[in-house]
């Protein structure tokens, strides 16, 4: 058993989780959408591109950009997040909830994209 | 991604991660800790809050500036943040300190630097083995004349004297054993513009291996090997090896060469010096009893060339083993050999110093040659002398014994390379001037001197083809008749002459010497030239414009731009019609 491999797959597929998690519920309405989850989306995205540096084979190079592809999703959900509470000082509404939900909608599939390259990768090891 | 930026990413991993969690579990402790407003209603930081908290705190920037004064519980846990981020921040410091500092990573930076300038050389280049001093004085002479080189050498102290040399070009450098295939091919040995590879280390079996390796991965190319030992001279050139020079034969053939005609060796010294430095004096070597201390490779060499002249010679070498290799080569000169050291008197006046015409200090150790030199000239003052140099930081001790001829190894290697590789008709010319009687040696010293003046002068070659010569070959395919003369005169003023001086001529493999002014060229023919730079680059002129070329063989003005060509049409039948009748069959 590679401890690398097993550490990157927890974090991949966790990735992939939390996402759905945040993603999962009413696109509307802001009761369904925790912020805790959307900031441990975010880190755990996060250790997942940084575990991908380095890697110099053709499927490492397709991770870190799926990977990438999310973190840029979740930034922009985030940023819009921020800039509606914080800097415009409103409370949160159905409008901006939608708007947050479909970047971190587009940051599932780029996840999910991310776990069955993995999948692949760990099948063809296999034979 | 190249290696560089791949081995920079990986050693990242870790102390960004570090970094992340920190920074996560400080802000989210951060949110979660209860804390009280201006009111004394519970109050909770925001995620943004937090993150502008913790970057702040992290960053020992430390604002102070928050929305309400911290609770205890908040405070407790800013303390947690402190101690966590600031140590997370040191880690990642010290990490990538430690990577900009590992010799791996400096390596692969270094190749790294060396692949992009190796990329950036517009034209062929010259790879150099081993940046020793033969290997330095090869790639100042090569830059001098503009040719791109890259060094390998296997000492990292010396490649790091490189950025600081004073070469016209930049000469590329990598560390790397040159014996090692590997690092050859690292080093752009199956590089397409890889035109030769010159094996210059001061092993022969380092060079060896690197014909070796050279002709087996590259056979295009051309190989130059150091050699001093003979039994690997003939191994080298058993697989093809292009040239194989020894410096001590080169010497021992120079030092024939100055012996027979003074002139033709001082011909031999200016062609193959260093452009723009002093000409050198004539040298006169006298024949009579000489003396060789030192019966090594480059004593032996010599030997051979006295012996060659019917010349007297006295050996001295401490060696027993010395003694019988000599008499095994020359059995009836027993009482020739003297053993001993040579820097004594006693050995010396034994040998004859007093009434000898010269001597030579042959030992490979410069201190033993310096005190030979020494004390042979306190016993016979007028000796001529012939010292062996070894080590490039004795040249100065070298200079003040004054010694006729200082015989460098690095030196002669290089001069032989240089002229192989730059000029291979001066070789075919230097071939052919050998021959020649001393007489003719004379002349063409005193034409050169008389046309180029003070200094060494430049070498060119010309070859007749379209790209070396658009112009001329375009003009000799309309079956015009062009001069080797017209090649001298001024582009700008045709009645001067430019200040150059055919030394060859070489047609279909037959070698003519000095040809005269009235030889008419022919395509693919080539030209040895020397003479001053400006005039090297008239003639390049001549060679390529095609108005130049016009107005020196006072052919009509001919125009580029369609307009004007009408126009010179038009103009010259007008002229025609207005000339008297009987005048015109005349110019037809």
């Amino acid at each position: 058993m590679n401890r690398e491999k097993v550490v990157f797959s927890f974090f991949m597929i966790l990735a992939l989780t939390l996402n759905y998690g945040f993603y999962a519920g009413e696109v509307d309405n802001p009761n369904h959408h925790n912020v805790y989850e959307l900031f441990a989306v975010v880190i755990v995205n996060m250790i997942a591109t940084v575990l991908k540096f380095g890697d110099r084979s053709q499927m490492g190079a397709m991770l870190l950009a799926t990977s990438l592809v999310a973190l840029v999703q979740l930034f922009s959900a985030t940023i819009v997040w921020t800039y509606v509470v914080n800097i415009q000082g409103n409370a949160m509404t159905p409008d901006t909830m939608s708007t947050i939900i479909s970047l971190s909608g587009g940051a599932l599939i780029a996840n999910f994209i991310s776990v069955i390259l993995l999948i692949i990768e760990t099948s063809m090891m296999r034979h | 991604m190249s290696l560089v930026t791949s081995l920079i990413m990986r050693q990242m991993r870790a102390p960004v991660i570090i970094l992340i969690l920190g920074y996560s579990i400080s802000i989210l402790g951060m949110v979660l800790t209860p804390g009280i407003d201006d009111q004394g209603n519970p109050w909770h930081m925001s995620f943004f809050d937090a993150f502008y908290f913790v970057s702040y705190t992290a960053t020992t920037i430390g604002f102070g500036e928050i929305p309400y004064a911290l609770s205890n519980a908040q405070r407790t846990w800013a303390l947690i943040t402190i101690y966590l981020t600031v140590i997370a921040w040191f880690y990642s410091l010290g990490k990538i300190i430690s990577l900009v500092q590992d010799p791996t990573f400096r390596q692969a930076l270094k190749i790294n630097q060396f692949t992009h300038q190796l990329s950036r050389i517009p034209d062929r280049f010259i790879l150099i083995c081993g940046f020793g001093e033969t290997g330095h004085a090869l790639a100042s002479a090569l830059t001098e004349r503009y040719i791109h080189t890259v060094v390998i050498e296997k000492d990292i102290q010396l490649i790091q004297t490189l950025p600081l040399e004073d070469f016209k070009l930049v000469v590329p450098g990598i560390t790397g054993d040159a014996s090692n295939p590997e690092d050859l091919i690292r080093a752009g040995l199956q590089n397409p513009k890889c035109a030769a590879v010159i094996a210059a280390t001061a092993s022969d079996k380092t060079n060896l291996k690197i014909a070796v390796t050279s002709k087996l991965l590259n056979p295009e190319i051309c190989v130059i090997c150091r050699s001093e030992l003979a039994e690997y001279e003939r191994n080298m050139f058993s697989f093809g090896t292009d040239f194989v020079v020894n410096p001590f034969d080169t010497f021992a053939n120079i030092f024939a060469m100055a012996m027979h005609s003074p002139s033709l060796h001082l011909l031999y010294d200016w062609l193959t010096g260093v452009p723009d430095t002093d000409l050198s004096n004539p040298v006169y070597i006298k024949e009579g009893h000489w003396i060789i201390c030192g019966f090594g490779r480059f004593g032996q060499s010599l030997y051979q060339q006295l012996l060659k002249s019917n010349i007297q010679v006295t050996v001295i070498d401490p060696s027993e083993s010395k003694r019988e290799e000599f008499l095994n080569k020359s059995e009836n000169h027993e009482n020739d050999f003297i053993i001993g050291t040579g820097f004594d008197a006693h050995t010396l006046t034994v040998a004859g110093v007093g009434h000898a015409v010269g001597l030579v200090s042959g030992t490979d150790n410069d201190s033993n040659n310096l005190s030979i030199i020494m004390t042979a000239r306190e016993i016979n003052p007028d000796l001529f002398i012939v010292a062996r140099h070894n080590k490039k930081t004795n040249e100065k001790l070298f200079i003040a014994t004054q010694a006729n001829i200082i015989m460098q190894p690095s030196e002669i290697i290089a001069r032989k390379i240089r002229s192989l590789l730059l000029s291979p008709l001066m070789v075919a010319f230097l071939n052919k001037a050998r021959k020649q009687d001393p007489t003719w040696a004379n002349i063409t010293i005193s034409r050169i001197m008389g046309a180029l003046g003070e200094s060494i002068p430049n070498i060119w070659t010309l070859e007749v083809s379209p790209e070396e010569a658009k112009a001329l070959c375009k003009t000799l395919q309309l079956g015009r008749i062009i001069r080797v003369g017209n090649l001298l005169q001024d582009p700008r003023q045709r009645e001067q002459q430019i200040e150059a001086i055919p030394l060859l001529l070489k047609r279909n493999q037959k070698l003519l010497l000095m040809p005269t002014d009235d030889i008419a060229i022919k395509s693919e023919d080539q030209l040895l030239f020397c003479g001053t730079p400006s005039a090297s680059r008239s003639m390049m002129w001549t060679l390529n414009d095609i108005h130049s070329l016009n107005y020196i063989m006072t052919y009509e003005e001919t125009y580029d731009s369609s307009i004007w060509r009408k126009v010179t049409q038009f103009l010259k039948r007008k002229e025609r019609r207005n000339r008297p009748r009987q005048n015109r069959h005349r110019i037809k």
